[in-house]
């Protein structure tokens, strides 16, 4: 008897580490990937939706051999974009990394961060990342135009992933 | 006598618009051609395009001249937006051609990179045969 209680221990946590999201540490940066295919007709961040904890670090690597790529986070100050990342929180822009190149950023103050590439916004290559815990922030329906600056293309609203979906999953790949 | 130093003179009127034209053989281009990965942030060598050069009054649409490892020209690209071919008011006319002889020609849609940051479609005039394309594939 004492054996398999034992036995349903283990295996529930085996089963939790395999169900529950899994959040990383925060002292390991977490990595978003900038990839494309070979002719350059598709080009995509992986993962493109995150769930981190507050301070975690994220990490931008290039590993498209054909392209330049940007992370630039939807803030008045990137080219006078809509803003969609937490009030106070602070804006990032990557530049153009090269081929492996990379960029990294610590997420301070829990939301959602929306983020783009600048040569691929039209081509719908965004990412979104959110920090904290849910309820936390306001359930905002960010799928919808924000006000301000040059609008943001239906192809690149249609690619965010819900928050819903990202604080189901954790991470969320690109289809 | 005079018959040879007419024949010459007309050779050489001939000869002369050829001369006055970019060398574009190898790379790099003669004239306004500068090399694409030095006005943007892109890398030198293109897999499938291989090394650009391109007059930058002429973006976003070309000619781009491609040279392979070799420097050898191996195609001429126009990089022509979507928007631009969907709109009815919209033309690209007259495009410079310098390459010489088209093998084979391929288009295909590219989703932007710098220089050319909205979605477009690459048209190749290839100046070598298909089996050669592979000498700008990726490593
Ligand atoms: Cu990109």
């Amino acid at each position: 008897m004492v054996s398999r209680r034992y036995i349903l221990r283990i295996g529930g946590g085996l089963l939790a580490g395999l169900l529950l999201p899994r959040l990383p540490l925060a002292a390991e940066a977490v990595e978003i990937r900038m990839q494309g295919n070979a002719d350059g007709s598709h080009v995509w961040f992986d993962p493109v939706g995150l769930r981190v904890e507050t301070g975690q670090t994220i990490r931008w690597i290039n590993l498209d051999p054909g392209n330049s790529h940007t992370a630039t986070a939807y803030h008045p100050k990137n080219f006078e974009r809509p803003l969609r990342i937490p009030g106070g929180a602070e804006p990032w822009d990557s530049d153009y990394l090269l081929p492996n190149e990379t960029f990294s950023i610590t997420l301070a103050v829990e939301g959602v961060y929306d983020f783009y590439c600048v040569p691929h916004e039209h081509a719908g290559m965004v990412g979104r990342i959110i920090v904290g815990q849910p309820g936390r922030f306001p359930a905002a329906d960010l799928s919808v135009q924000a006000t301000g600056g040059e609008p943001i293309p239906e192809i690149a609203l249609r690619a965010f992933p819900s928050v819903d979906e990202i604080m189901r999953q954790g991470v969320v790949r690109p289809a | 006598m005079r018959i040879v130093v007419a024949t010459l003179a007309i050779a050489a009127a001939f000869a002369m618009p050829a001369l006055a034209a970019d060398q574009v053989e190898k790379a790099p281009p003669t004239g306004a051609y500068k090399k694409v990965s030095d006005l943007v942030k892109l890398p030198d060598f293109l897999p499938g395009l291989g090394q650009l050069y391109v007059d930058p009054k002429t973006l976003p649409a070309g000619p781009f001249l491609a040279y392979n490892r070799d420097g050898r020209l191996v195609s001429t690209v126009y990089m022509l937006p979507v928007e631009d071919l969907t709109n009815k008011d919209k033309r690209f006319d007259d495009l410079a051609a310098p390459g010489g002889k088209v093998n084979h020609v391929d288009v295909y849609f590219n989703a932007g990179h710098p220089g050319v940051e909205k979605p477009h479609a690459h048209v190749v005039l290839w100046h070598v045969p298909r089996a050669d394309e592979t000498r700008v594939a990726a490593k």
